[in-house]
């Protein structure tokens, strides 16, 4: 079983995904955000696969690492569509949600493939460096997906506050995860960045619930005031 | 046409961003990966295959 932190972290981390579920079939919000609310699922149905092995096998078998990288792949694709969703929303209105698959298309195949001939030529365990490496990958063009959304929202002006905290959100837990991952690399050896990556997943269903719960469908607000400086 | 090429210049702009930013922040690496989802604790990576 994992340590009294990190059962405290899962704990909250599935209360925080269960309540964001549960608030979008309450107030009819699950089939308009369908890609968000399947993350989450996803996520907790991940969640509760890894603690059962974690369970059965303890965190340094390979069972345990194994179910936990395969289904952070998982995730991490399902995150991309997540964030592909919201572009799709974005550009609704200007119709160029074809274009906007097209290039979630392309980016999806081209990661993919140079994922491949990044571990192609490993002999051993092909698919299980393919999986660490796609979903690594995957990560880094979400992120920079996500900021020229969020580059996109101020350029058009999207006045949605629900939908502007969506992707703010995604950019901060995107930016967070990279700090994080230069961060064990830096300073592998204290123990506290251990506890970082588990805290951080808890921070979308977090934020996406309290989205849900201050702001109504017709909120607006202004992004260019996000920006601008008082002076 | 053009906005299909646009669209193609734009993924391969995006990819080629994030495969830079990627091997900026992993320019120490020491191989660890922690690029992940959900609040499961991360495991050791010890008995991962090497990437080469």
């Amino acid at each position: 079983m994992p340590s009294g932190i990190a059962l405290v972290i899962w704990i909250l981390g599935m209360s925080a995904g269960v309540c964001f579920v549960a608030l979008s079939v309450l107030r009819a919000w699950f089939l308009k955000y369908f890609f968000l609310n399947l993350y989450v699922i996803l996520s907790m149905s991940a969640d509760l696969l890894r603690l059962y092995v974690l369970k059965y096998y303890g965190l340094e078998s390979p069972q345990y690492e194994y179910a936990y990288y395969y289904t952070d792949c998982l995730l991490t694709v399902a995150l991309f569509v997540a964030v592909i969703s919201l572009a799709s929303r974005v550009f609704g209105e200007l119709n160029l949600t074809r274009y906007v698959r097209f290039v979630a298309v392309l980016l999806l195949l081209g990661t993919v493939g140079f994922s491949y001939a990044v571990v192609a030529q490993s002999t051993e365990r092909l698919a299980t460096r393919f999986a660490l490496e796609l979903s690594q990958n995957l990560y880094f063009v979400g992120l920079v997906l996500t900021y020229l959304l969020w580059g996109a929202v101020l350029k058009l002006k999207e006045t949605r506050t629900r939908l502007v905290q969506m992707v703010l959100s995604l950019g901060l837990y995107f930016s967070a995860y990279a700090g994080c991952y230069a961060l064990v690399n830096l300073a592998p050896k204290y123990e506290v960045v251990q506890y970082l990556a588990p805290i951080l997943g808890c921070f979308l269903p977090i934020s996406w619930s309290l989205t849900i719960m201050r702001h109504s469908e017709d909120s607006r607000l202004i992004p260019a005031r996000l920006v601008a400086v008082p002076r | 046409m053009s906005r299909k090429l646009g669209a193609m210049a734009l993924a391969l702009g995006i990819l080629v961003g994030a495969m830079g930013l990627k091997t900026l922040v992993t320019t120490r690496s020491n191989s660890a990966v922690v690029m992940a989802n959900g609040v499961s604790p991360v495991p050791p990576i010890k008995n991962l295959p090497p990437a080469n």
